[in-house]
């Protein structure tokens, strides 16, 4: 059966998309415009562009990364990684104590993310209520549009089996008697493979690759990518365009750049790439709030050895997680933690594990037997909880992130909970993925070592696929740079639409809150825009198309 | 990979370092291919990083040494300029004399060295409580074990294959 290529079907109809390897600027405008010009194609940009485009506004959409689709997703981390992350899936913060996943290609972190779709949690819009001046985002106000994202993108709990990864969790809930929940996922159609982290073969996954941006493509909109934003000129207090430029097949710069005209800007890059472009444009910042607060929800994981397989590469890669110890002390209390799994895949155990030689070895052999659990930790609520910094360092930018003692408190208590839960489970033995511990064969033995245990950067492995902040949102402008409807609070035609604008984590997986969020805020600015907007059809005077003919991987 | 000609070049550096004369190269990827950097290097490593992974048999054993060279070149050509020199930095230290006293103490070549003592070498950089030999040993391990377990040649250890979905390449 052949898949249906949305992306490959759509290119060959006509879409407008400009391909940063294969733009001549000799032959080529030297400029485009548009109503709107939206940096980045993830869930925030996605969703923006489909909700302006049908607004009848005419839309540009800029994307670092290069445009994949289904027939290049092979389900192998060699391919995936270099082409659908980040840094080709090691991206560090400055002192490689944590290893970050997030997503740089058309559709951003959603092409590759493990369809884990969470409202945001209750608590987390009451503290930013409180705390940051945030209107308009309570539960109550937020739910319309969550319910139009969740029905735009498919998202239903999950009515299969949990894998046996997942099983385990539950099953260690069950036995301890705690909180389980069984996750809304965006798939229509799933064939339960568990590939979604390589990209979904069979576009069952509703990423922003197969539903906004097709939508908003064949509305007439325009996309550009192995495009980098580079540069916003900005005078006073409006923006008047934006400087892209064009990468090759490497993602290398190349010299060619193009100058975006629109009345209106969405900064969409996510929580490093928003907050960089703005500082590297020198944009007003005086309370020096642009790249602070980074958050990670930084994430420790334990290891557990089954007697039965598991096969946790097999099978939809999230399907439950437990809320027992996110709340458990109050927002501003301890740094709580959300246990989910993660998908079992060989690059990916390899790496996050400890050791090498004989040991590592084993621990392999013993693949199909593994069962993980990680632990989420919910950062930026808690006072000694500031999260990391996003600078520039001449080249291009780093992110420092200290792990302070409630960080470790938590991570501590978290290995606890991991070991009791995967004992509880059926476990025959479990590993925290830090050095000094090693295998432990009961929950009692482990209870003793993890409260013993010594934690520290570098030997304790922490990783991060949730990047959010350094943006913040809020109408106090000594803690905002946008307000709560992500409008800049110094240039009149800056908006910001992606978890930059986050001012603490959400101690919970973030794709569904910049959905909503952004519907929401995208929905305002289209009825600010619209009224005086042209037909889409008139937007680019040249037609940009360079290429009939989707690219190929490398 | 020709081993003799770089022993050669090895000991010729360490006879001019007791006579006090400086002749070592630096580059050490003295092998056939001289355009395939720090094959050598990492010839070393692999044993000792992936011992008890690597076939024994000295056949399938050296298929899989070089099908994971050919990985980890690959898996350094994907990677962003900072980070790819920061990684040569590293190699290019571990190849030159003063970068192995900086970092290991002492001055012999890692050709000279013997499968354990590189293991305890590994070792103390895993256990060391100074960041730069930490990120050295993280460094060298994500690099190795990541390259040598994303070829699909190298699954049937972990008793893994991916799916084969209709319709879907393989």
């Amino acid at each position: 059966m052949a898949i249906v290529d949305p992306i490959y079907e759509g290119l060959a109809s006509g879409w407008k998309h400009l391909d940063g390897a294969l733009y001549q600027g000799s032959d080529k405008p030297q400029s485009l415009e548009a109503d709107v010009v939206i940096i980045g194609t993830g869930a925030g940009g996605g969703v923006a562009a489909e909700i302006l485009t049908q607004a009848g506004l005419s839309v540009i959409m800029v994307e670092k990364g290069p445009l994949r689709s289904s027939r290049d997703f092979d389900m192998e981390e060699r391919t995936a990684y270099p082409n659908l992350y980040q840094q080709a899936a090691a991206m560090k913060t400055a002192d490689k104590a944590i290893g970050i996943f997030q997503g740089r290609a058309v559709g951003g972190s959603t092409t590759v993310n493990w369809t884990t779709s969470i409202r945001t949690p209750a608590d987390t819009l009451a503290y930013w209520q409180s705390e940051f001046a945030v209107k308009g985002l309570s539960a109550d106000e937020l739910e319309p549009w969550f319910e139009q994202m969740e029905s735009r993108l498919n998202i239903s709990q999950w009515a299969f089996e949990p894998n046996r990864n997942n099983g385990m969790l539950r099953r260690g809930c069950e036995q301890l008697g705690w909180d389980y929940t069984v996750i809304k996922r965006n798939v229509l159609g799933c064939w339960n493979t568990g590939y979604c982290g390589m990209g979904c073969p069979v576009n069952a996954k509703q990423s922003m690759l197969v539903t906004t941006i097709p939508a908003a493509l064949s509305a007439g909109a325009t996309l550009l990518s192995r495009f980098e934003a580079t540069q916003i000129e900005h005078h006073a207090d409006k923006v008047f365009g934006i400087w892209v430029q064009a990468r090759d097949q490497n993602l290398a710069p190349r010299p060619e750049k193009l100058m975006l005209k629109a009345r209106h800007y969405i900064l969409a890059g996510g929580a490093i790439h928003t907050p960089v472009l703005m500082m590297r444009s020198g944009l007003t910042d005086p309370m020096q709030l642009l790249g602070k607060r980074t958050f990670l929800h930084p994430t420790v994981l334990s290891g557990a050895v089954f007697d039965e397989a598991i096969n946790g590469h097999s099978g939809a890669p999230q399907s439950i997680y437990s809320d027992q110890f996110v709340w458990r002390d109050g927002a501003a209390g301890e740094l709580g933690y959300k246990l989910e799994v993660p998908p079992i895949h060989p690059v990916l155990i390899a790496s996050k594990t400890l050791g090498f030689g004989k040991s590592h070895a084993e621990l392999m052999a013993n693949f199909n037997q593994l069962q993980v659990v990680i632990a989420l930790v919910r950062d930026g609520f808690h006072p000694e909880s500031q999260g990391g910094s996003v600078s520039l360092d001449g080249k291009g930018f780093k992110l420092d992130y200290p792990l302070t003692a409630p960080f470790w408190r938590a991570a501590r208590a978290a290995f606890a909970s991991m070991a009791e839960l995967q004992f509880a489970a059926g476990a025959r033995r479990v590993l925290p993925i830090s050095e000094g511990v090693g295998y432990l064969n009961s929950w009692q033995e482990a209870k003793a070592a993890i409260a013993d245990m010594s934690l520290a950067p570098l030997k304790t492995v922490v990783a991060s696929a949730h990047v959010m902040g350094g943006c913040p949102m809020g109408e106090d402008t000594t803690k905002a740079m946008v307000d709560s409807f992500g409008q800049s609070h110094y240039l009149e035609n800056l908006s910001v639409m992606d978890g930059s604008v986050f001012p603490t984590s959400l101690g919970a997986n973030p794709q569904l809150s910049i959905y909503g969020m952004v519907a929401k805020n995208a929905t305002a600015l289209a009825g600010r825009l619209a009224p005086q907007s042209k037909p889409p059809e008139t937007a680019p005077e040249t037609d940009p198309v360079a290429d009939g003919v989707p690219e190929t991987a490398a | 990979m020709n081993r003799r000609k770089f022993l050669l070049t090895a000991l010729g550096g360490t006879a001019a370092l007791a006579l006090g004369v400086s002749l070592y190269q630096p580059q050490l990827d003295v092998e056939d291919d001289g355009d395939k950097p720090h094959r050598i290097l990492f010839s070393l490593l692999m044993p000792v990083l992936l011992e008890g992974a690597l076939p024994e048999m000295a056949v399938p054993r050296e298929a899989a040494v070089n099908r994971t060279l050919d990985a980890i070149e690959a898996t350094i050509s994907v990677l962003p300029t900072s980070q790819r020199d920061e990684l040569e930095q590293l190699l290019d230290l571990l190849e030159n004399r003063l970068g192995l006293l900086l970092l290991t103490g002492n001055m012999t070549p890692l050709l000279l060295r013997s499968p354990a003592e590189l293991a305890s070498q590994l070792e103390s950089w895993r256990q060391s409580g100074l960041a730069l030999l930490n990120q050295a040993y993280l460094g060298l391990r994500e690099l190795v074990l990541a390259s040598f377990y994303s070829c699909p040649e190298h699954w049937t250890l972990l008793n893994y294959a991916k799916p084969e979905l209709p319709g879907i390449k393989s």
